[in-house]
């Protein structure tokens, strides 16, 4: 295989490795603020269950709980999975991110300090406008570092997505180091990731200086 | 900026140079000079081989001939699909008789001493028609795309391979449509019992598995040895005494040293499992280990793809 076949090949897996990672993050990000607000329900019982689910979702391995969404269908109800297989791997990325952002997003809620609810409503504030217009304004910044971490971290995730034999850009380069006995796909994957993620830096950094509108 | 893309400059220079110290890269980064220098490097190589070996480290991988045992390689089915498994095994035999199974096995010459299916053997009488499957019928090819020579990724790009190619020739044969499943080996029960897949075919042992899947057409056969560098003075299997043997995980060679060779296993200084036999040759290259437990026709992969 020559060289250019190899990067064409696994050019091809970075882009399934982007649509993974893009597909998670419109999913999980949103998904996120949903479990965030659940989380700070005042019903007892909602908190409860959603802490669980965090747990859940942060006390297992992600390869798991992969295998879990996929297989569990046919195992549990005896459905068939056939061509379920994508879709199977982008419901186990977005509900696992969104349980670690919305941690995120509570740290970054919870930093809010409560006079500024209060100061809110006596001037009249709706509750709904105090948190879209006072609130998160303030907590979308506080939180864009720690988004950062785990967006990158989603990058080296996708790997993960072998479990379920997607042929993404990692899958592709295990099966042509076995077939050419070679290291070189490895070490073009980390070129990519690394490529990828200083992409993902990059572009949080000008988000963070774009929003860094008060100094 | 500029210091940004001189960074990125320096991560793509360095991992040129960790390319280019690799065989492999250096034989795909510069294809035209290799063509140039082959012969005369091949005939250097064999002229300075016992010296070169102390001075470049460059050692050369042989087998030992003890070995830990002969396996069949054949078509595992879900239990109690007996009417595929037979209508399968009858196609498999009558492309043996047409000689398209000799055909293919000519395309793989690592494997092609294996093949075990001869046409007189075969009972002319029992075998399916060709064309007499369902054409609505699509067969739905479970394996793994890490096991070179039977199915792996081709220096085209194309997913193919000895059973690969058998395979769409069954197809072909019934009237049937193909549909690849690539898997991940370690997930190939669950594959199969959730109907994903219609089989397991991809360099499949038999032995040690009969009661769990309904079998098909022993196709191949292989043997399971020891792979060596040619100067490490181990010469038997009692010479691993105290050695570090690495293997694949969930390959037959594993499964082996667990179960009926448990007691040479035993001996060894300690047995490391590997993802990949590619990580595990490489190790030994490193001499991180000393041998390797795998099948003839994988190892004589890993070494016909390291010259």
């Amino acid at each position: 295989m020559s060289l250019s076949t190899m990067l064409a090949a696994m050019g091809e897996g970075m882009l399934r490795t982007c649509l993974i990672f893009f597909l998670t993050l419109l999913f999980s990000l949103p998904l996120g603020m949903v479990v965030m607000f659940l989380r700070r329900s005042r019903f007892r019982i909602v908190q409860s269950i959603t802490k669980i689910y965090i747990a859940i979702m942060r006390g297992t391995p992600l390869m798991l709980q992969l295998l879990m969404w996929y297989f569990g269908p046919y195992y549990l109800f005896g459905m068939s999975i056939r061509g379920y297989r994508f879709a199977a791997i982008i419901i186990g990325f977005s509900v696992n991110y969104s349980a670690y952002f919305a941690e995120i997003y509570r740290g970054g809620i919870e930093a809010i300090p409560k006079g500024q609810y209060e100061a809110a409503e006596i001037l009249g504030y709706s509750k709904a406008q105090t948190f879209f217009k006072i609130i998160l304004p303030q907590v979308v910044k506080m939180i864009l570092p720690s988004v950062t971490n785990e967006v990158i971290t989603l990058v080296k995730d996708t790997s993960l997505a072998f479990t379920l034999a997607y042929n993404e850009m990692f899958s592709l380069a295990k099966q042509i180091a076995a077939s050419q006995t070679s290291f070189v796909p490895f070490v073009i994957a980390g070129v990519f990731y690394f490529i990828a993620n200083y992409a993902v830096a990059y572009a949080m950094e000008r988000i963070e200086k774009a929003l860094d509108y008060y100094n | 900026m500029k210091k940004k893309i001189a960074l990125l400059l320096a991560a793509v220079l360095a991992a040129t140079a960790m390319t280019a110290c690799g065989n492999g890269a250096a034989d795909s980064a510069a294809p035209a000079e290799e063509t140039v220098t082959e012969e005369a490097a091949t005939e250097e190589a064999a002229a300075e081989e016992p010296a070169a070996e102390d001075a470049e480290g460059e050692a050369s991988y042989v087998f030992l001939d003890e070995t830990l045992g002969v396996e069949s390689y054949a078509i595992g089915f879900r239990l109690g699909d007996t009417e595929l498994a037979e209508t399968v095994s009858g196609a498999v035999q009558a492309l043996v008789l047409d000689g398209t199974y000799d055909e293919i096995g000519k395309k793989y010459p690592d494997i092609y001493d294996y093949l075990c299916l001869k046409a007189e053997d075969i009972d002319e009488s029992k075998l399916p028609e060709r064309g007499s499957g369902d054409p609505n019928f699509t067969f739905k090819h479970g394996f793994d795309l890490d096991y070179p020579p039977y199915s792996y990724r081709q220096d085209d790009n194309t997913v193919g391979g000895f059973d690969v190619e058998l395979c769409q020739a069954v197809c072909e044969y019934m009237g049937w449509g193909y549909e690849a499943v690539p898997f991940n080996w370690d997930a190939k029960d669950a594959e199969l019992n959730a109907k994903s897949c219609d089989c397991i075919w991809s360099g499949f042992t038999k032995e040690g598995r009969e009661d769990q899947y309904t079998w098909g057409i022993t196709y191949s056969n292989n043997t399971q040895g020891i792979l060596v560098a040619s100067d490490s003075g181990i010469k038997t299997l009692a010479d691993l005494e105290g050695k570090v043997v690495g293997v694949q995980t969930a390959t037959s060679a594993y499964d082996m040293l667990q179960d009926s060779k448990a007691d040479l296993a035993a001996t060894f200084g300690d047995l490391k499992v590997y993802e990949t036999y590619t990580v595990a040759y490489n190790d030994l290259k490193a001499g991180a280990i000393d041998a390797i437990a795998i099948d003839m026709t994988a190892g004589s992969f890993l070494i016909a793809g390291d010259q």
